[in-house]
């Protein structure tokens, strides 16, 4: 390898994972919470009881919907597991006469008077409104406050970007393999380096992997192109792909719909896995069709087949036909990327590989200064791009995690019965988050690094304190029913808690030491004037 | 000419040919592997649906290697107009292949 390539490869590096490393940061810390959603849905409704007989939901949603929507299109059931809270059922009404059909996109936001949460009793749940762990869900790829259309073209981007840092980081580093185990603790810009390689290789091939499925889960919007030159219409290929049964015609002849946890016990013995979803349409007329999708969580590829039966005789009329290759490639790459397939222990492997990731994107942007700061004509006036980075990064790196921790507070402290809810918890994020990020500008960095760790730190320590003090649902609580999930969400808070009030301790720790130097030379003023190391 | 200008020249040579490879690396790489994910997607045989999904996997590698070819190239304008004839042929293939078969 020459070696201009290698210097080229390395500006390319710097720059690319520079100028998008902040939106990777929130992807990578939403993202990696996002692998703990299911049980992030029961932790953040703490009234709610732990769902163990599936079928009773089913039983208690179905009769829900046939008084509340006897005449809608169609009705849209998750089947509840013991991971979730219980089934977060919506309807679609039928369209008014004039009315376009099929408009709008079924179960997205704003749907609030057509849709409910059906607890483990089979009843409606009166639990605190919140958008729990789909919050992270949707924020790894929608973000927040913008249509959701840019946001996506920008994390593509970013993404993008993201597989050209490591692939150029790959042939940058050159002694990939010699320096694996190597982490020099205490050595200024050599540390961070060794910290940012070490987060990087170890987990290389699990970043390799998310960023490339990350793409591919976005690839009819990054990629259509592919699709335009065999199809004058994108319409024909995603019915190919995404098959279901022919439509029929509601008769306007009623007739009752049959016990769906039938059909589930059914389609669940065909499949030989559990079932996810069940879609009803024209529930109560003679033409109802039901449709059942097996559990991504039961198999590796997204692409889940699907059966479709008679809604009122229970008879199978369609199951889906197998995918071809590619379809099923790109099916498991996204399910590969999503993880769903994995039980707790594989649960664990993607959270730790996603913290490795999000270690790796903030020690990528902190190295950026620390090697600069190093070159700088007078280390203590900067130049502006110098000044901007480095503020960026603390309001990124340190005001992020303090708005997440502000998220699960305002979870646990605002009036249950406050109008918008759901959305004033996601505001407490937002406006922690502009907060720091206000301090991160007006304070100097050596402060602010500290201060917004030790806050994050306090706030997610006192979290599980106050589950065991306030909620019923505390550590013990959950220990003694079994209920691993709660307290293990508990547990690894307090320990994200300790391990940010460490950092704020170490970083701390620096500023006596920065004062007396202040007259030496650049370097060494550099190399303490810098976080935990 | 003094030491001072050529400097300065140097320096602004060094801006133009980063502008040219972020030209090359962002929208050129882009579009390039956007074309031979159709030029791809026509030459595949078989099922058009599974040709497609095909080409549309291997172009989101493509995109980053051209972004990495981008910088690599001995030059901004080497990159440019490499880059710009491998989408030319990619568009060549394309146009042909929908001339001679169309499109389903």
């Amino acid at each position: 390898m020459s070696k201009g390539f290698r210097q080229s490869q390395a500006f390319l590096h710097t720059w690319s994972g520079l100028l998008l490393g902040w939106i990777l940061f929130l992807v990578f810390v939403a993202g990696t919470i996002a692998f703990w959603r299911e049980g992030l849905n029961r932790w953040t409704r703490p009234e709610i009881a732990r769902v163990e007989q599936p079928m009773r939901v089913l039983a208690g949603s179905q009769a829900f919907l046939a008084k509340k929507a006897p005449d809608a299109k169609s009705w849209i059931i998750p089947v509840a597991t013991e991971r979730s809270p219980g089934a977060q059922l919506f309807w679609v009404p039928q369209p008014k006469p004039g009315e376009e059909r099929g408009r709008g996109r079924r179960g997205g936001r704003g749907r609030g008077d057509t849709q409910v949460l059906i607890g483990a009793d089979g009843q409606v749940v009166q639990a605190r409104e919140t958008r729990g762990g789909e919050f992270f869900y949707r924020f790894h790829f929608d973000l927040h406050y913008m249509p959701v259309i840019w946001a996506r073209w920008l994390v593509g981007f970013a993404t993008m970007m993201m597989l050209v840092a490591i692939m150029s980081g790959i042939v940058t580093y050159k002694k990939i393999f010699r320096d694996f185990f190597t982490l020099r603790r205490a050595k200024g810009q050599r540390s961070w380096l060794d910290g940012h390689n070490a987060t990087a290789v170890l987990a290389l091939p699990f970043h390799l992997m998310i960023t490339y499925t990350g793409l591919v889960t976005l690839m009819a919007m990054l990629m259509p192109w592919a699709v335009v030159a065999n199809y004058t219409d994108q319409n024909i290929v995603f019915a190919k792909l995404f098959p279901t049964a022919a439509v029929v015609e509601r008769t306007g002849r009623p007739a009752p719909l049959i016990d769906l946890r039938r059909i589930a016990a059914d389609a669940e013995r065909r499949l030989g896995a559990p079932a996810s979803f069940i879609e009803v349409s024209d529930p109560g007329d003679a033409a109802a069709r039901v449709s059942v999708s097996q559990s991504a969580n039961s198999m590796l590829s997204s692409r889940t087949p699907r059966l479709t039966y008679d809604g009122v005789s229970g008879r199978l009329v369609w199951r889906s036909p197998p995918p071809g290759a590619a379809a099923e490639t790109a099916g498991a790459m996204i399910g590969l990327h999503a993880g769903r397939f994995a039980g707790d222990g594989g649960r664990w492997l993607y959270f730790l590989c996603g913290i490795a990731g999000t270690v790796m994107v903030a020690s990528g942007l902190v190295l950026w200064t620390v090697k600069r700061r190093e070159r700088l004509p007078d280390p203590t006036r900067p130049h502006f791009g110098f000044r901007l980075v480095e503020r960026l990064n603390v309001a990124v790196i340190g005001g992020f995690p303090l708005g997440i921790a502000c998220f699960f507070w305002a979870n646990r402290l605002l009036p249950v019965m406050l109008r918008g809810r759901a959305d004033w918890e996601m505001h407490a994020l937002f406006i922690a988050w502009a907060l720091a990020a206000v301090a991160a500008f007006v304070v100097r960095p050596a402060r602010v690094w500290p201060a917004l760790f030790a806050a994050t730190g306090v706030l997610l320590v006192a979290l599980p304190v106050y589950d065991l003090v306030a909620t019923d649902r505390g550590l013990f609580a959950s220990l003694a029913i079994g209920d691993l999930m709660i307290a293990g969400i508990d547990a690894t808070m307090a320990v994200f808690g300790f391990a940010f009030l460490w950092l704020a301790r170490r970083v701390a720790r620096h500023r006596p030491a920065a004062k007396r130097v202040r007259k030496a030379p650049a370097v060494i003023t550099a190399r303490v004037l810098e976080p935990a190391e | 000419m003094t030491a001072g200008d050529a400097h300065a020249r140097a320096r602004w040579a060094r801006r133009g040919d980063i502008g040219l490879r972020i030209v090359a690396a962002v929208p050129l790489a882009y579009a390039t592997a956007s074309l031979w994910a159709m030029a791809i997607a026509r030459l595949l045989p078989g099922d058009r649906a599974e040709a497609s999904v095909t080409a549309a996997l291997i172009a989101l590698a493509l995109c980053a290697v051209a972004a990495m070819w981008a910088f690599a190239a001995r030059s901004g304008w080497r990159a440019i107009w490499t880059l710009g004839v491998a989408a030319a042929v990619a568009a060549a293939i394309t146009w042909v292949s929908i001339d001679v078969t169309g499109r389903v």
